[in-house]
């Protein structure tokens, strides 16, 4: 892919986030924090989560995903999709206007262009990761509700399996993208494609840093380090605790 | 282009005066930018139960096709009289006929008039989608 910016252009300044290890609840509430955000500067957040969680996507019937759930801290997303076990993975969110060129048209021309990235990104661990098509994947198990037993024509998949998982949520004239990176397998998510079988030193650190390279350079992006801003903090400490609620995460 | 006898959102929801009540549904638009014409996608639709007060330009339910969940926005300000049950179990009726037996909700609405600012005839949404693309 080539920069978007050609040389002499002003590049495009995102704020980039990275909060490692955060709480599940937290997680959920900062990202609400930057969907809701008044301000348009796109935001590219990498994290993860301690302690490990599953995530129910915003549809999801608890009493199909409660079997799973035991010994687990649950929350439920803002986001649609199938639940993901939160565990030995890269979690990644975008949250941008949804008129900004990334997002806008159709929800899968989004899709295309974000996995383009990824992609890209991947390639440097030698991992050919490319959009399913009409493939058939192993890790389509069906009817287990975690969202990497579940694959679609644009989901990303290598080695004949599903190895990102995507979900969207789109309010307010903005746009979250969620995205999840398998470093390595879990228990409830048998079968999929994980970064480690390829790159076995591999780190959530070193991937974020790899995919936030590739942004840059896809689309010719100015990426800016930056803190948590304590409005943004606020919001996520007030907030944490209704994503992790039976009230919010038994809903449906 | 498209029917004119309603008024449109920036958000791609409609809503036109039937007796007492507003109509309201979202556009062909709408679905397109959730399921690219794969009626199938669109999987969950909650709506507001009846007796509610919705405001309009603010959340009164929500959508999800396999990729994204979407929030649905009252284009006018009043309480819900009635909801479209059958769409929360058929949407591909979303697909097949936005227009008319796809609406979501009916609500009485506070105003008689369709005059809000958030609110576009259909030559104007034509040129506002026109304009959105590029």
């Amino acid at each position: 892919m080539q920069p978007a910016s050609p040389p002499g252009v002003a590049r495009e300044r995102w704020r980039l986030l990275t909060t490692w290890g955060g709480e599940p609840g937290w997680n959920m509430a900062l990202d609400e924090a930057l969907l809701a955000s008044a301000d348009p500067q796109p935001v590219l957040r990498f994290y993860t989560w301690e302690p490990a969680a599953l995530s129910l996507g915003y549809f999801q019937r608890w009493a199909a995903l409660a079997p799973r759930a035991a010994g687990l801290v649950v929350v439920r997303r803002f986001s649609g999709g199938g639940a993901i076990h939160h565990a030995d993975e890269l979690t990644f969110s975008l949250a941008a206007p949804a008129t900004h060129a990334l997002f806008r048209g159709e929800v899968r021309r989004s899709y295309v262009r974000v996995h383009a990235l990824l992609a890209a990104a991947l390639a440097r661990h030698g991992i050919a990761a490319t959009l399913r098509g009409a493939a058939r994947v192993r890790s389509d198990l069906g009817a287990t509700g975690m969202c990497f037993h579940e694959s679609t024509e644009l989901d990303l998949v290598w080695d004949g399996a599903k190895g990102v998982g995507s979900a969207q949520r789109r309010s307010g004239g903005r746009v979250l993208h969620h995205g999840s990176i398998k470093l390595g397998r879990t228990a409830l998510e048998q079968g999929v494609a994980v970064v480690r079988e390829r790159a076995p030193t591999v780190t959530a650190e070193g991937l974020a840093v790899e995919l936030a390279r590739e942004f840059a350079h896809g689309l010719g992006l100015a990426l800016e380090p930056g803190a948590v801003r304590a409005e943004e903090q606020e919001f996520a400490r007030g907030r944490a605790d209704f994503y992790r609620s039976e009230a919010f995460v038994r809903r449906r | 282009m498209r029917p004119n006898d309603r008024k449109y959102t920036k958000t791609h929801e409609w809503v036109k005066l039937a007796g007492e009540d507003a109509v309201i549904g979202i556009t062909d638009f709408a679905v397109q930018e959730l399921c690219s014409g794969n009626e199938g996608d669109l999987v969950y639709c909650d709506l507001p139960e009846p007796g509610r007060v919705v405001t309009a330009g603010e959340t009164f339910g929500e959508i999800e096709s396999v990729k994204a969940v979407a929030d649905l926005n009252a284009p006018v300000s009043g309480t819900v009289s009635e909801i479209n049950v059958s769409v929360e179990e058929h949407l591909e009726v979303l697909s097949r006929d936005p227009w008319n037996s796809g609406w979501l909700i009916k609500v009485k609405p506070d105003s008689r008039v369709l005059d809000g600012e958030n609110l576009m005839d259909a030559a104007s949404y034509e040129a506002f989608i026109a304009a959105s693309k590029h």
